[in-house]
């Protein structure tokens, strides 16, 4: 029998910021996690997070999870790998399974901190392997820096729909297109944009149909859903994908705190089932705790405030000493629950106790700044509780304006173009432009977190906000920062700076397929790749063939490529229609009309 | 092979390979790493078959679905995604529920 005086059972966000709290103040506390490692889900983020510095705002999740470890004392006891099997009335039970033994333990308070589980959905042959949750593929390569498959399809575009795909490209893998039943991006459009700058279609009105293969995921069909989320006949496309990445939300895992005796209610807006819980995170019984995703799935900021919440409580009740910390806390969740993206979190929340909002500015820059000096764009119009532009900003030029919740202002005049806001920007959303910086040329400073690095002078291909090709651009300078978002600055053609948001380094040189449209083997590559798999398909989305020279020098090689890359003869390929005029003739000929000739 | 070798983020150590055998025959793993994504290295995506002859793969990598049940070291339903792979290890697919073992 182990006795403790306080038993967080989950060491993820919100059990270490707990944990932290009581160890501070000398209270003996025993986390124990089911993992290899503490942190919860941050070990496996390697995005800068929202929010201010007091929660490491700009800091990648798995660097927070270091710093929150790091914060542990002597009191607290740590145990891994163990999986807690059961809570009774008087005692708990927890499974090592290093050790393969049972440990009984008796605690004076508890915390109950173990977080979500992935949502699943029903769609033909989900069972099959290579369909994973979000959470798995970012345990995978982030963690393990493994990767799953090569080419994925992404059903979701909330936050983690949107980050696994960018953390997709990063590691490497291609991402063929993020699927969203509903008719608007679910998450941040400062994450929608760092996918479509790579050029990540995001299809809305759209959900999965099925999964393709027999033993594995080869494939998934897709189609365009009517107001009722039924499949539309005829809409469907299929994608040639390896792996099937459900971030379709979180499911808060309340086992163990109902078996504690928590009131346990259907919130919807929570993500489900949840605990009862009030403002001191206190459960309907008197010494049981809940914080994190279990409580309402929301992010690692507010988990953390609400496991400092709970670890205050317990601090208070158990030393019997005032917590002055704790008001202040609790003044913190508030205001990060100001903004519009935590109305349903607010609205759920309602149901156990009243809530209070701040207010705060919802009008940002109204202006693209000085013509022709360096100077940064901030490109985040929501109301994103976050402020280390403002924080970072060595010359105070960056505006928060109230509290963190409010849009970013930048005072021109006081900028001197360093770059740094750039840098901590969590949403990748700030940019630098400079008309003119040589005749005819502007300057883009572009965040970069890719690999590899372009070089000074090497040519790429400047990008637009949709990761469309714009121009030829030349790399004039790699500033590398080391929290890895690097600025690349590139000059692109006059009249660009405010076009161009990304950029792509040339793989190889371009093969013309038709060289009427200028289409590369690599474009048609990709959109069989996407689906379109029949020669008439290719024409119109690509409009190869579709020349002045009627595809007399095209039309081969793409029903070769077509061919080898769909696995089918050419004698099984449609070869297309031909179509007049043969050759190029002018309208005002064919207007005219038929003459008499002479017989 | 689908180790992340080079990465914008993270930094990728050289970690200590561990010999596991997976089937019978013998594997690479990193020391470290679970014994899913050890063999997800190693391109094996069906962890098992279902009690309806189903191919099972895993689905959420913490232990909660468990989607990922495999006989290791002669136990049935230990959770791959959450255990460590160990030198000598031997791994299998689990069919159906799996034994008891006492």
């Amino acid at each position: 029998m182990v006795k403790t005086d306080f038993l967080i059972i989950g060491g993820g966000p919100a059990g270490l910021s707990a944990a932290i709290e009581t160890g501070k103040r000398n209270i003996k506390t025993l986390v124990i996690d089911e993992g290899v490692e503490l942190g919860g889900q941050l070990v496996k983020q390697t995005h800068k997070f929202f929010g201010h510095e007091g929660f490491y705002a700009s800091v990648r999740g798995f660097e927070i999870a270091k710093k929150l470890v790091s914060q542990l004392n002597e009191n607290v006891v740590i145990m891994k790998q163990t999986t807690v099997t059961g809570i009774y009335e008087d005692v708990i039970t927890a499974y090592d399974r290093e050790k393969d033994s049972v440990i009984e333990i008796e605690p004076k308070y508890i915390l109950i901190s173990v977080g979500a589980s992935e949502r699943f959905i029903p769609f033909e042959n989900n069972h099959l392997p290579g369909v994973y949750g979000a959470g798995a593929v970012q345990t995978l390569m982030n963690q393990f820096r493994v990767l799953p498959g090569k080419r994925i399809l992404m059903i979701g575009s909330g936050n983690i729909g949107l980050i696994v795909s960018y953390q997709l490209l990063q590691a490497g893998a291609q991402v063929k297109a993020i699927v969203e039943i509903a008719d608007k991006v679910g998450g941040y459009q400062v994450h929608a944009a760092k996918v479509k700058r790579f050029g990540v279609p995001i299809l809305l009105r759209h959900t999965i149909k099925k999964a393709i293969g027999e033993e594995k995921v080869e494939g998934a069909v897709i189609g365009q859903v009517d107001d009722r989320f039924n499949i539309i006949p005829g809409t469907e496309r299929e994608f040639a994908v390896d792996v099937i990445c459900v971030a379709v939300g979180l499911v808060p895992s309340v086992e163990l705190a109902q078996m504690a005796g928590v009131k346990i209610e259907y919130i919807p807006e929570l993500g489900g089932y949840v605990p009862y819980r009030d403002r001191e995170m206190r459960t309907n019984i008197k010494n049981i705790f809940v914080a994190g995703d279990l409580a309402g799935i929301e992010e690692a900021t507010t988990a953390m405030i609400e496991g400092r919440i709970a670890g205050l409580v317990v601090a208070r009740e158990l030393t019997g000493t005032d917590q002055p910390d704790l008001e202040r806390m609790q003044q913190e969740l508030i205001e990060f629950r100001s903004g519009p993206f935590s109305d349903k979190v607010r609205k759920g929340l309602e149901r156990f106790f009243s809530q209070q909002i701040v207010s705060y500015s919802k009008d940002g820059q109204k202006d693209l700044g000085p013509t022709g000096k360096l100077r940064p764009i901030i490109e985040c119009y929501e109301n994103i509780p976050c402020n280390p532009c403002q924080t970072s900003c060595p010359s105070g030029a960056i505006d928060v304006p109230g509290n963190i919740n409010s849009l970013p202002i930048v005072d021109y005049s006081k900028c001197t173009g360093c770059g740094i806001c750039v840098m901590k920007c969590p949403g990748l959303a700030i940019f630098m432009v400079q008309e003119n910086f040589q005749p005819g040329k502007d300057l883009v400073v572009l965040p970069y977190e890719f690999l590899p690095l372009p070089e000074k002078g090497q040519k790429v291909i400047a990008l637009d906000r949709d990761g469309k090709d714009v121009a030829q651009a030349e790399v004039l300078k790699v500033i590398k920062s080391a929290n890895k978002t690097n600025l690349i600055h590139i000059v692109v053609p006059a009249g660009l700076a405010q076009k161009v948001r990304s950029f792509r380094i040339p793989q190889k040189a371009d093969s013309l397929v038709c060289r009427c449209e200028e289409i590369t083997v690599e474009e048609i590559e990709k959109a069989i790749d996407e689906g379109y798999t029949d020669y008439e398909e290719l024409k119109r989305y690509l409009r190869i063939g579709m020349g002045p020279c009627g595809g007399r020098t095209c039309r081969t090689i793409t029903l070769g490529i077509l061919s080898k890359k769909t696995g089918k003869s050419l004698k099984e390929i449609s070869c297309g229609t031909f179509r007049p005029p043969s050759m190029p003739v002018k309208f005002d000929s064919i207007i005219k009309g038929e003459i008499e000739h002479e017989k | 092979m689908r180790r992340i070798l080079a990465h914008p983020i993270l930094d990728v150590e050289k970690p200590k390979v561990v010999k596991f055998f997976f089937e019978g025959k013998e594997l690479e793993a990193f020391e470290g790493e679970t014994i899913a994504a050890a063999l997800v290295a190693n391109g094996v995506d069906v962890f098992g078959r279902t009690e309806h002859s189903r191919p099972r793969g895993f689905y959420c990598a913490i232990g909660k679905c468990s989607s990922c049940l495999m006989i290791v070291d002669g136990v049935s339903n230990v959770r791959s995604c959450i255990t460590l792979v160990k030198e000598g290890m031997q791994v299998k697919r689990q069919i159906g529920r799996g034994e008891i073992t006492w």
